[in-house]
């Protein structure tokens, strides 16, 4: 296994391997940035072109592309707070909060630090996982995933507001995601539930146009009303500040590596979709705070909330190939898209990749782990200019993002109805923001109540009421509880012991 | 990076060519330095927009005039919005072309909600690929042919993503005509999922293209027991589910259902398109489909590659349609409309 891990190594250092992987990386690199272009349509774009080329070069090349958009996916999400992937929304909470108070180095530093946290461990964890990645993947049925997505939904408790007013208020909005999702053709009796006759609502509510619409447009709202800068506020001299962002990545090294571990297993899990993995790490870097008063912090721009969504963004990507490579069963659509790339180059995905050409599959880690290095040694020297977006005029800024937004959502399907549901969730999150809604949960109801739908019924229709019994299951019962607890737990402890620990809150 | 030079080089040879040629020798029609579109009517990441792919890549150098050609994606309601743009928004000048849904003429005979084209009224291309459909069971079971399956104990879960979609209807229909001892478990996300859910032993088969099956055949995870009526030499002793079944009306209702695999993946011009466009685009298909080039790389994807002319295809369009009410009626009870 060793020898095969050293070969996969000398294999996409070859100079052919190398030089196609850095053109992947140059070309991801301005896809990840430039919304309307999403990664998957890259692929698709992309993928003639490795015809011919031998498997470690083909893979070098479309692997290096991937997996550098979701690095740079983040960078308009923390400077604009408009997601640039649709799914790295979980960033705009914290990263676009640090922006307006003239930390945007800083946010950016932090975040392409534990991307590349997130990354190499994602890569770590695809390595890692290879010789017991099918029993690892086989054990998770349709029970366990939705049990999985029952904690997701859980994690609403942590990212509601404080009291019982902020829990009914999460739940409510959390609840509203949920019935957002069961728009669209039902998938047992093919029943149209809220479509209202139109052929755009037949799949459902898009989560990118949605996304967007929710967290881009109520800041473009603010930034016109305002008038100035998106960082007016803030002294100028902080607007740089890259290093200390680099240094909380290791501050709170402990969080970035669970958020990384979390994103890593939430890849390696088909058919959760990539927004999931964010928001899970997201929630988990809330729980991290002691205290409630460390909490209230987190969506006013805590740097946590930069770390952890921003590791797990990049460690799915490791984890998503296992199904692929494995299996061959894409994770996702990029995934999906990967697969024409083995049939090209004449690979058969599946088990053969963890015997006979093992040393092609390394080849995808190393390939993970160079380009991911590559990408943020190249982004740094970027990232003081980029700062400095934030202190352009708005009136000079906002047609720009405008732009930015309306493509984003535009090309979810190439439709009008995309630019319909992201106002209609653009004015949702304004009414949201104005009135001290969180918007959190109603992304989570959002992202897994498709899933949870489904394998919900999948589990019943498949083995009745014996699903609730397996080992599974019950662990997650006992996590989803524990999730689900935390807040109260914590305000608990924070009554109890007063102000002893609001002193030492600091130490973290 | 010798291979992209090359690549630029047989471009640039290519572009040449093809402005040298246009408007002598192949009279009016030319797309000299147009560009065509390929409107697919599904996402990335799937059969359609692959096809549609390599389609696009090869077709502009048997069109008059070498014209680039490029896919845009239109998902929505299985096809129905790409037709639907297809039949009344795009221009019917022969620079959108369309590759959507093979059982968008279902939509019509069963009067889906909302399509509003004319399967009869297309400018049909023609098509360069042809699927069958099988039904496959875990290849570690004891059930060797469809009479082993009647009797099977427990019934056996059979995967599928949604009402509509060949993983749901095919068993259905099957379980039906042929007593099969199955139940349909639906709700998957998609059919990678499945084939996962398999592996795991959650399920114990799935129906679906033999193109996308293929792989897990090979690999011995599945088995196949049935397929719809094909001359595809890989399937050669399968049983057809045609001949399995004795009733005539039965037998008229699976060769319905098997139409649109006859026709394959159609491609359509919007019905308004000059005809001596529409002849251009055939003879490129024509001309497409015999190429090595295409048909390597075509299979390599996948594919089995097999012309089908534009008139084929309306032939076999109207055959569906003009269906007896009789067929039509069961066939209802059976299929709905889906991808």
């Amino acid at each position: 296994m060793v020898e095969a891990l050293l070969d996969g190594l000398l294999r996409v250092l070859q100079p052919n391997a190398l030089v196609y992987m850095l053109f992947g990386v140059f070309i991801g690199f301005w896809v990840g940035i430039l919304p309307g272009l999403g990664g998957t349509v890259t692929l698709a774009l992309m993928l003639p072109f490795v015809y011919g080329m031998e498997p470690v070069q083909a893979f070098a090349f479309l692997l290096g592309m991937h997996s550098v958009v979701a690095t740079t996916g983040d960078l308009t999400s923390i400077l604009f707070g408009i997601p640039g992937e649709g799914l790295s929304a979980a960033l705009v909470l914290d990263g676009y909060a640090m922006t307006k108070k003239g930390e945007a180095g800083r946010a950016l530093g932090a975040n392409l630090m534990s991307s590349l946290v997130g990354a190499l461990v994602g890569a770590a964890a695809l390595a890692a996982a290879i010789p017991v990645v099918r029993p690892l993947v086989l054990s998770f049925g349709a029970p366990e995933l939705f049990m999985l997505a029952v904690m997701g939904i859980a994690f609403i408790a942590s990212l509601s507001g404080r009291g019982a007013r902020g829990l009914a208020r999460g739940a409510a909005a959390g609840a509203l995601g949920l019935l957002v999702s069961s728009v669209g053709q039902d998938p047992q009796a093919g029943i149209l539930r809220y479509t209202f006759g139109q052929l755009y609502l037949w799949g459902g509510i898009d989560i990118v146009p949605a996304v967007v619409g929710l967290f881009a447009l109520p800041e473009i709202l603010d930034l016109m009303v305002r008038r100035t800068s998106i960082a007016a506020t803030a002294p100028t001299e902080k607007l740089t500040g890259v290093w200390e962002g680099v240094k909380d990545c290791f501050r709170h090294f402990g969080l970035t590596l669970r958020c990384s571990l979390i994103g890593a297993f939430i890849g390696i899990m088909p058919g959760l979709g990539g927004g999931v993995a964010q928001w899970m790490s997201y929630g988990h870097a809330v729980q991290s705070a002691k205290t409630a008063e460390e909490r209230a912090r987190f969506g006013k721009g805590d740097v946590r909330g930069v770390l952890g969504p921003g590791a797990a963004n990049n460690s799915k990507e490791g984890g998503s190939l296992i199904p692929t490579v494995a299996f061959g069963v894409p994770g996702s659509s990029a995934m999906a898209v990967l697969l024409g790339g083995f049939f090209l180059t004449g690979l058969v995905p599946g088990p053969d990749m963890l015997t006979r050409h093992l040393s092609v599959t390394y080849s995808m880690v190393w390939t993970l782990v160079l380009a991911n290095v590559v990408t943020v040694a190249l982004c740094f020297p970027l990232l003081p200019y980029l700062a400095r977006l934030t202190a352009i005029r708005a009136t000079r800024l906002v047609p720009f993002l405008m732009l930015l937004v309306f493509l984003g959502a535009y090309t979810a399907n190439n439709s009008w109805g995309d630019i319909l549901v992201a106002v209609t969730f653009g004015i949702l999150g304004y009414a949201m923001v104005r009135f001290g809604w969180p918007r959190a949960p109603l992304v989570l109801g959002l992202v897994l109540g498709d899933v949870a739908e489904r394998y919900l019924w999948i589990s019943v229709a498949r083995y009745g009421w014996d699903w609730l019994g397996r080992p599974g299951v019950v662990v997650f019962l006992v996590l989803t509880l524990a999730v689900l607890l935390v807040p109260f737990f914590q305000e608990w402890r924070e009554r109890r012991a007063g102000y002893v620990l609001g002193g030492a809150a600091h130490a973290d | 990076m010798a291979r992209g030079v090359k690549l630029l080089a047989t471009l640039l040879g290519l572009a040449v060519a093809g402005s040298a040629i246009s408007g002598v020798a192949l009279g009016q029609v030319s797309f000299a330095g147009k560009t065509v579109t390929v409107v697919v009517g599904n996402p990335p990441g799937g059969g359609y927009d692959r096809l549609g792919r390599v389609v696009a890549r090869h077709l502009g150098r048997f069109l008059p005039g070498n014209p680039t050609v490029v896919v845009q994606n239109m998902p929505g309601a299985a096809g129905v919005v790409a037709a639907n743009h297809l039949y009344h928004v795009a221009r019917p000048d022969g620079l959108t072309l369309g590759l959507f849904n093979q059982n968008m003429v279902f939509g019509q005979l069963l009067g889906v909600e909302g399509l509003r084209a004319d399967m009869r009224k297309w400018q049909w291309v023609g098509s360069v690929t042809r699927e069958t459909d099988v039904f496959t069971i875990r290849a570690d079971l004891p059930y060797r042919n469809v009479q082993e399956l009647r009797r099977a104990d427990p019934p056996l879960a059979i995967g599928a993503t949604a009402p509509g979609s060949g993983s749901y209807d095919f068993p259905l229909v099957l379980k039906a005509f042929l007593k099969l001892n199955v139940r349909i478990v639906s709700g998957y996300p998609g059919r990678s999922d499945i084939m996962l859910a398999i592996e795991r032993k959650e399920l114990d088969g799935v129906a679906g293209s033999w193109s996308s099956m293929k792989p897990f055949a090979q690999r011995g995870l599945v088995r196949v027991l049935v397929k719809t009526p094909s001359e595809n030499p890989e399937l050669r002793d399968v049983p057809s589910d045609v001949d399995l079944v004795t009733e005539p009306t039965h037998k008229a209702v699976l060769q319905l259902h098997a139409v649109p695999n006859r026709i394959g993946r159609p491609f359509v011009l919007p019905p308004a398109v000059p005809a001596d466009v529409v002849r251009a685009y055939r003879e490129a298909f024509r001309r497409l489909a015999e190429d090595p080039t295409f048909r390597t790389e075509a299979e390599r994807l996948g594919f089995e590659v097999v012309y089908t002319s534009g008139e084929q295809c309306l032939r076999i369009v109207e055959e569906v349609l003009n269906s007896p009410p009789g067929v039509v009626r069961i066939f209802k009870s059976f299929f709905r409309f889906g991808e």
